[in-house]
């Protein structure tokens, strides 16, 4: 008689850890996944500037000024004769530097200051929110642009009080400027959000279920109120990282940013821009590349919070 | 027996836009070591609310617990600090909640959650704690828990959470087992399981246990003794026997005849208890079941009966219990 043939015995099922499944999500959206890889390259791009970049950012050449784009120079060179591809490679080193740091700020102050309110209430919440409708009350650019434009001789003076006068003089300020002005102004939103999220997820069964086993009532907040919470909060960022990349290109096209010669896709196009528009379409390249790499920046960051939205979200795809 | 938690004139009130809901109003009752308690009463009747201020979850504002004592193993629950209550919570008394769909932590996997009551409370360290669970699964009867302990919630089924749950109850050995209606969220034959895991646990652990439901079926078969609840009172409280063979209570009586049978005539219909419980914002002066009951007076009308006994730890919260006995053949003869 012969023995049935048994298929092999069932192996255990994979288990998905959510982060998996967000992955597999992103993987599939195209225009996230696109998103995601201009990001991912600007940050490499960022980090490894000395290498990429081929002069440095601020060395002119009076011999070889307003150059088309050539084998030299693949972005050509402007007035002074620097070379425009390391200047814009060098930019985003500080789009990313500040970026992260304006990112670093809203957190730091938005994450604990909307979780309190919304956890606890009472005053706190009183207290947080109404600094926040103060904030939200200016026209944001402006009250932006306000701050930057006044902060710097307080910084200055104190940069020099405290023995920092090298410093002061060597443009490296002008990130304090930038960081400090948008992160005042950034946290009140993502402080909103978060608060709206506690407000929301304090009320269900586990978080009562782990007071009852007796969790700290700061561990219940970091380790099950906001996870849970999490899913707007990282679309906020991802959006919000595309808006500091746009406002740092403000201020700097603005002159009260970063000032040249640093590197910074806003005062490289504020200074191009000021100078050839006469002449339209001469020199065009020299506006043009930097405003395109910054605007592939601002979108990059959209679609890829667009894509991690209907990631964490399955239920509102569209 | 030994006393392990006594209740004494707790009241828990709510502080709302529409007023103040009373929700327990000055309720007492004790639970011996190992023995169970059922709490039984319709949706709204504090069940919970009581069981939540014992552990002091109640959320505060709005909640406020406005008198009373909780006295577990002599010592005042309600006046000790808050870390002191920590390490009370989950350890010495453990609570399993009533939907297992959403008392589990979606982000968190199964091990992680059972492993946190054990490295809080007994000072595990994350590989004992993972031994340690693997443990409590099997006792909760989950096939292949090493496997499971990686698995988030939604990789489970609602009796299977449950029995994480109870799980995660257990971890500590708390002395009491506080249950809010485990399994009403269940289907039926899953419900059976849960409650024979808990005796089978309760004969293996010994801990007390207050079981609250609204299902006087699933209690005949667990608890010793019972405490039927009604707008925030304790109206009757006996042992189990003793409520199901002579309720005193119009309210007891009401319940009991309200509990389908399967023995029943197919032609024979439900008799529920007319009318609707009072409002809490505005308590009646006197018995609040004076509007649904038949058996009423004009003193009930005025005055709200205290607790008095009326057999062998058998009381009562009624005026006219005496009258209620010989008049409820007709009902009993339906019951039993």
């Amino acid at each position: 008689m012969n023995q049935t043939a048994f298929l092999p015995a069932p192996g255990v099922r994979p288990s998905y850890s959510p982060s998996m499944q967000l992955a597999r999500r992103i993987m599939r959206n195209l225009p996230a996944l696109l998103g995601a890889a201009v990001i991912f390259w600007m940050i490499v791009v960022a980090i490894l500037a000395p290498v990429i970049a081929r002069y440095p950012y601020d060395q002119t050449d009076l011999n070889a000024v307003e150059q088309a784009p050539s084998a030299q120079h693949w972005f050509g060179t402007d007035a002074l004769g620097r070379d425009m591809f390391s200047r814009v490679v060098w930019g985003a080193r500080s789009a990313v530097f500040v970026i992260v740091m304006v990112t670093v700020v809203d957190l730091a102050l938005g994450l604990p200051l909307g979780a309190m309110a919304g956890y606890f209430g009472g005053w706190i919440d009183t207290l947080v929110m109404r600094v926040a409708d103060i904030l939200f009350a200016f026209p944001g650019l402006l009250f932006v642009f306000f701050i930057a434009a006044t902060i710097k001789p307080g910084i200055l003076a104190w940069a020099k009080s405290v023995g920092l006068g090298d410093l002061a003089r060597s443009g490296y300020l002008d990130y304090a400027v930038v960081i400090i002005a948008l992160g005042v102004v950034g946290w009140a939103g993502l402080a909103r959000l978060v608060r709206a999220q506690v407000l929301t997820i304090k009320e269900r069964e586990y978080v009562i279920s782990a007071h009852a086993i007796g969790v700290p009532t700061w561990k219940v907040i970091f380790r099950h109120v906001l996870p849970n919470s999490i899913a707007p909060i990282v679309v906020a960022l991802s959006m919000g990282m595309g808006d500091i990349a746009l406002s740092e290109g403000y201020l700097s096209f603005l002159g009260i940013g970063l000032q040249p010669p640093a590197p910074s896709w806003g005062n490289i196009l504020a200074d191009n821009a000021g100078r050839y528009w006469r002449t339209f379409p001469q020199m065009i390249w020299l506006v043009l590349i930097p405003g395109l790499v910054l605007a592939a920046v601002v979108f990059a960051f959209n679609f890829l919070g667009d894509g991690l939205n209907e990631a964490l979200n399955p239920e509102i795809s569209t | 027996m030994a006393t392990l938690l006594d209740v004494k004139g707790l009241k828990t009130e709510f502080h709302t836009q529409d007023g103040v809901v009373h929700a327990v109003n000055g309720v007492s009752f004790s639970v011996d070591e190992g023995e169970t308690l059922g709490l039984v009463g319709e949706s709204g009747c504090g069940k919970s609310v009581s069981v939540l201020s014992v552990m002091r979850l109640i959320p505060q504002p709005p909640g406020k617990i406005a008198a009373g004592q909780v006295l577990f193993q002599g010592r005042d629950l309600l006046k000790v600090d808050d870390e002191e209550i920590r390490s009370v919570r989950g350890n010495k008394i453990a609570m399993v909640f009533q939907d297992p769909m959403t008392s589990l932590n979606p982000v968190l996997t199964i091990g992680t959650q059972i492993g946190e009551a054990l490295e809080l409370h007994l000072g595990m360290t994350k590989e004992q704690a993972r031994k340690r669970s693997v443990e409590l699964l099997k006792m909760v009867g989950i096939p292949e828990a090493e496997n499971r302990l990686d698995d988030y919630p939604h990789q489970f089924s609602g009796g299977m959470r449950q029995r994480v749950m109870i799980a995660m109850a257990l971890s500590c050995s708390p002395q009491l087992l506080i249950a809010d209606e485990p399994t009403t969220a269940l289907d039926v034959t899953i419900q059976a399981q849960i409650v024979d895991i808990v005796k089978r646990l309760k004969s293996e652990l010994g801990m007390a246990i207050i079981w609250i439901t609204h299902d006087l079926g699933v209690i005949a078969g667990i608890a010793d003794r019972i405490n039927v609840m009604y707008a925030g009172f304790v109206i009757e409280t006996a042992p189990v026997k003793e409520i199901f063979a002579n309720p005193l209570h119009p309210y007891t009586l009401g319940l009991l005849a309200s509990i389908p049978r399967l023995d029943a005539s197919r032609k024979s219909k439900l008799t529920p208890i007319d009318g609707l419980p009072p409002d809490l914002i505005e308590m009646p002066k006197g018995c609040p079941f004076y509007d649904r009951c038949t058996y009423r007076t004009e003193r009930c009308a005025n005055e709200n009966p205290a607790l008095e006994l009326a057999a062998v730890r058998h009381s009562v919260a009624c005026w006219n219990w005496q009258d209620v006995q010989k008049m409820r053949g007709a009902v009993l003869s339906k019951v039993v």
